[in-house]
Order: structure tokens, then C-alpha cells, then sequence
């Protein structure tokens, strides 16, 4: 039971700014209060007077000193996110909701299927795995972005191939001449993967058309519906639990997700919009 | 339970004590639309409440969640007495109590309003219309969430304290030194169950809720469209909804935030940050309130979304009777 009002956000201050595609950045954040989060939880991040939004962290769960949110230029609150000055302070509540449970993927695959700016969760979940990565088998990430310049976190990805027990995999839907990897929607990406089935997990994060495809085609190569881990976007507007914006049937995606399984949630309605 | 009597005559000095500790809301009739309405009532007005009418036209809720309020910077709120509470908005409190002091995140505002307000209960012994508690499986009576529940007959008032703050209450100004009974007078039991009968029978061919989620879950999307068609998304159904609680919150300066009662049946209600919006069309969002109240809030909390208090029927400037629309989607 929290003792805090559960309105009220902490401060963070803006430290450093990086530019990852034209329409994305990534703000680095250091609470003035201890703050700390589990992969998968989101936060609400406050611009004093202006708006709040929902974003999953993108920085490890591990670094307790400062967050990293990567933010999309997606309407008003986003578009003035972008323009925050380093050294100006933000508002973070939370962190809210139920993160990906790292546990079950102990000793197991980890087929990660990320879209868009939906790496933005998975990269703080890549973070978590290289950091257990003794308990883990291996880990497949197969990304889709829609040009080349729309691929995020690119020196992380460096990182990541030369990181052992981790494949990086990408494609795009529409190549440029620099282009050397896949072309085509990120599903294509599966279609060379190997991997043991039966002792996998796989998680799926990314634009609700990718993700409803996506599913799909794991449940094709032989998934159980109770081992792809989906990351839903609903409007999470209080993260409690009690504004109702993000009501998917009987859940609110804010506090009983935003992760799920696909068992958990096929029959709710609306679950691909 | 014990009941304490009070003389009619009598009751107003108990209210005037009332008044020296607590704001007092109770039900006045407006003689032009004989309507009952909450108002807050001084030394002055204690004659104008009327008690026992039927519904009145503001939910309880509106006590614990006003239009607007700053849930930051929150204001201290003087204690309150709010007498003549129909049943249907005290079985709603088990969908508000659910959300809003939901052990994980306890909302501050909600829990200091709900501490700081005693509820007396009342009997409906009259019904509108529109009136259909009974069809799901409550009583024109208090049954649970009062502190005190209140019942009138032939100049004397019955109390019966249902909680340890009414039980508080009634101690602390002599009610309980009171000749006290332990059953309920036989004339309000007649009385109350002359308006069970009465709207069991007003309201007979209405489902019970289990059927009605039946009945809508297996509807003809033809259905949605023909009521929605006479919607205009004003919600006035959500507002003046006993257990409807969803809200926006309003950024303001210093980290404040504000919050604002918002409905699902206005359009954006759901939209994403990249424009998806599963609640975009009018009639996916008309139907959606539906399966809110009959579906999907009853197997979140296992408590009754819709209460049969009628006013979104009253309150719909399209006229649309949501009985008429179940009882179409149950033939």
C-alpha cells in the first residue's frame, strides 16, 4: 500500500538528449528521489502544466541512478517533450503495471519480435537479459523498422550483435542503397529463424498491426498462446487503475498489464486497435 | 439490528445539532418537475427535505467525485452528513469502493471525501418510471454501504445505525438513549414491500442482470445501430451513472493535476498517441457502455455496474430507454 499521493509525480531532471531517428529521442532522466523500476512497468512522465504520457523506460532496470525514455513525436505533450531543454526538470509517477516476468524465461529461447518504436521497452528488456544472460539459452531479436532512418538505438545494435548468446535480425519496408539487411514487414524475419520451439518464449512488442501479425505467425511456428508475451498500447492516462481509459474488456491494461500473455487476453475485444 | 425511534416532531432539533458539526445535503422537491434533488440544508430549510421520495436526480457519487478536483493540492472538506440515499447508489459504492480505494493505489481525495461523509439511507417509498433496482436483485431499501438507514411511519423514525461511524453518530447526540426496537414495524415492511410488488411489476417482462449480459452479448449489431442512431455522445448517461468513474486528469502548474469526470461515449475516449481508437465509431462506443455495465465491471469486481436507479433513461436527450433496448435485445 503506497503511502505517497498517488497523483503526485516525483522530479526528474533532463541531463542529456539524443536523437534517435528524425521523429524519436531519447531522454535521459535523473529522479531527485529514489526511483527504481522492473522491465515491462511504464511510467506516466509530467511536463509541469502542460500533459503526461505513458512510456516504458528503455534504459536497464539495473541503472537506479538515471532513465532513459525514449519518446515518439506523436501529438501535443510528445511534440513538447522534444523541446525540452537539458537541465529542465520533468514529473515522473509510477512505475505502474506488470513488466515481463523474467523468471519463466529462465533456461529457455528468447524470441524477442520488436516494430517501431516498440524497441523502446525491449531494449530496457535486452538490458535485463544480457544481465542474466548465464540464465538464459539465447536470445533471437528480430526488429522492424519502416526505412533505415527510422531505426532506433543503431550503436546499441552493435552492441548487442557482439554480445554473446544474442542474434540481432532486421528488416525494413523500404530498403535505401545503404540497406543490407532484410526488406520486408519484420514477420519475414521468422521465417529463417532457428530456434527450439518448445523451450522458448517469445515476446512481441511494436504497432498493433505488427503485433496482431506477428502472433499469429508465432502461434503458426508452434507457440503455446501462454508463452508469447504481448506489450499492450491502450490510452493509460492514471496508470492506477481507475480512469478507465485504457479498459480492454475486463482488464485495465494500465494495472493488470501492459504486458499479457496472448492466452490472457485473445477473447477481449478490440485487441488489435 | 436495532432501531432507534425518533418523533418526526423531534427529528429537526437532532438535525439542528447536526448542523453544528456537520454541512447537511438532503433530498428537496422541485414542486415544478417533482423531482427530488441533494441541497445543502441550513437551520432555515430543514422543513423542505422530503424524505422517502424516489431517486433523486444527482447520484451519490457526486460527493465523492466532484466534476473537478485538484487531487494534488487537495483541500480539507468540512464533514458531512448526506440523508436520504436511495439503495441503488449505495449498492453502487461497491463498484466505487472497488476502484478508488483499491488497496494498491488508495485515491486520497475519494477516501478523504468517503471518510468524511456519514450516509443515511433511505426507503424509496415511491418509484419512477424508469425505476428497475429490483430487477437486479436489490431492494427499494438500504441493504449495505450506510452508516445509518433511515424509514418513516405514521410520525416516527426509525434508525438503524449499519455502521461504527452511524453507530458513532447516533451515540455521541442520545439517539441510541432512545426507546429502540429490534425488529422493524410491520407497516414498513408492508410498505416496503408494497413497492417491491409494485416494481416487479412495472418492471416484469426486464431481465435480471445475468440475462441481460446474455441477451447483449448475443444482440445483432442492428440493435446498436438503431439506438445509436439517436445518440449524440452528450454523457449525460455516464455523469448522472450511480458507478460510472472514469476521469481525465489536467495537467497544472507545480506538478498539480486536476481531475476532470470524462465519459467513454465522448470520441477520443480511447484513442492511442498513434491514433488508433477502438472506441472511434458511435455505435462501438453506445454498445461499449453496455458491456461495461453488464459484462466486463461485473467480472472485474463481482458487483453490479448497473443498479436500476433508471436516470440515464431520464437523463437521455435522445430518448433512448435502455430497458427498451434490452428488452428488444431479449425477445
Amino acid at each position: 500500500m503506497q503511502t505517497n499521493n498517488i497523483y503526485k509525480p516525483i522530479k526528474a531532471q533532463l541531463v542529456k538528449v539524443i536523437e534517435e531517428s528524425p521523429e524519436i529521442k531519447t531522454l535521459v532522466l535523473v529522479p531527485e528521489e529514489e526511483f527504481s523500476f522492473k522491465t515491462g512497468e511504464f511510467i506516466e512522465l509530467t511536463i509541469d502544466g502542460v500533459g503526461e504520457a505513458p512510456f516504458t523506460p528503455s534504459s536497464s532496470p539495473l541503472d537506479t541512478k538515471q532513465l532513459e525514455v525514449t519518446v515518439m513525436k506523436a501529438g501535443y505533450v510528445t511534440d513538447k517533450m522534444h523541446n525540452m531543454q537539458i537541465g529542465e526538470y520533468m514529473g515522473i509517477r509510477g512505475p505502474y503495471g506488470r513488466g515481463y516476468p523474467l523468471e519463466e524465461f529462465y533456461d529457455k529461447e528468447v524470441l524477442i519480435l520488436g516494430g517501431g518504436c516498440g524497441f523502446a521497452p525491449l531494449r530496457s528488456l535486452l538490458y535485463n537479459l544480457k544481465a542474466v544472460s548465464d540464465r538464459i539459452r539465447k536470445v533471437t531479436f528480430c526488429y522492424g523498422s519502416k526505412t533505415p532512418a527510422d531505426c532506433i538505438y543503431k550503436p546499441y545494435i552493435t552492441e548487442l550483435r557482439e554480445t554473446p548468446k544474442f542474434e540481432v535480425r532486421r528488416s525494413v519496408d523500404k530498403a535505401d542503397d545503404t540497406w543490407t539487411e532484410r526488406v520486408g514487414v519484420v514477420t519475414v524475419l521468422l521465417d529463417d529463424v532457428k530456434i527450439d520451439v518448445p523451450n522458448s518464449i517469445a515476446v512481441v512488442c511494436g504497432p498493433p498491426i505488427m503485433m496482431k501479425f506477428g502472433t499469429f505467425k508465432l502461434i503458426e511456428m508452434g507457440y503455446p498462446e501462454n508463452k508469447i508475451y504481448l506489450s499492450m498500447e491502450k490510452n493509460m492516462s492514471c496508470g492506477l487503475g481507475k480512469c478507465g481509459h485504457c479498459a480492454m474488456g475486463s482488464f485495465f491494461v494500465c494495472k493488470d498489464g501492459p504486458v499479457f500473455t496472448y492466452e490472457e487476453i485473445k477473447n477481449e475485444p478490440n485487441l488489435w486497435i | 439490528m436495532r432501531y432507534y425511534i425518533v418523533a418526526e416532531t423531534e427529528w429537526s432539533q437532532h438535525l439542528n445539532r447536526f448542523l453544528s458539526e456537520y454541512e447537511l445535503y438532503a433530498p428537496v422537491k422541485n414542486t415544478e418537475t417533482e423531482s427530488y434533488d441533494y441541497e445543502q440544508i441550513t437551520a432555515e430549510t430543514i422543513d423542505s427535505i422530503y424524505y422517502n421520495g424516489n431517486t433523486p436526480t444527482t447520484p451519490l457519487k457526486t460527493f465523492y467525485l466532484p466534476i473537478k478536483e485538484n487531487v494534488v493540492n487537495i483541500k480539507e472538506n468540512q464533514p458531512r452528513i448526506v440523508i436520504g440515499v436511495p439503495n441503488c447508489d449505495l449498492a453502487a459504492l461497491n463498484i466505487l469502493d472497488n476502484i478508488y480505494l483499491d488497496d494498491d493505489y488508495i485515491d486520497p481525495c475519494y477516501k478523504q471525501n468517503r471518510d468524511n461523509t456519514v450516509i443515511f439511507g433511505k426507503d424509496c417509498y415511491t418509484y419512477k418510471k424508469s425505476c428497475h433496482c429490483t430487477s437486479y436483485s436489490l431492494k427499494p431499501y438500504p441493504q449495505e454501504n450506510c452508516d445509518v438507514s433511515m424509514s418513516i411511519t405514521d410520525g416516527m423514525i426509525y434508525l438503524c445505525p449499519m455502521s461504527d461511524k452511524g453507530e458513532s453518530l447516533l451515540k455521541k447526540h442520545k439517539i441510541t438513549d432512545n426507546k429502540s426496537v429490534d425488529t422493524i414495524p410491520e407497516t414498513i415492511i408492508s410498505k416496503r414491500q408494497d413497492v417491491v410488488n409494485n416494481l416487479q411489476n412495472q418492471n416484469k417482462n426486464l431481465p435480471d442482470e445475468k440475462n441481460t449480459r446474455i441477451s447483449i452479448e448475443k444482440s445483432s449489431e442492428e440493435l446498436w445501430d438503431k439506438y445509436s442512431d439517436k445518440c449524440v455522445s452528450c454523457g449525460a448517461c455516464s455523469f448522472i451513472c450511480p458507478t460510472c468513474h472514469c476521469f481525465l486528469l489536467i495537467d497544472k502548474e507545480h506538478f498539480e493535476k486536476v481531475r476532470s469526470v470524462d465519459v467513454c461515449q465522448y470520441p477520443g475516449f480511447a484513442r492511442v498517441a498513434a491514433g488508433e481508437d477502438p472506441l472511434h465509431y458511435l455505435n462501438k462506443r453506445f454498445k461499449y457502455r453496455y458491456l461495461c455495465k453488464y459484462c466486463y465491471k461485473p467480472d472485474m469486481f463481482k458487483a453490479l455496474a448497473c443498479t436500476g436507479c433508471g436516470r440515464c433513461i431520464d437523463a437521455c436527450i435522445g430518448k433512448i430507454d435502455k430497458n427498451e433496448l434490452i428488452l428488444e435485445s431479449f425477445k
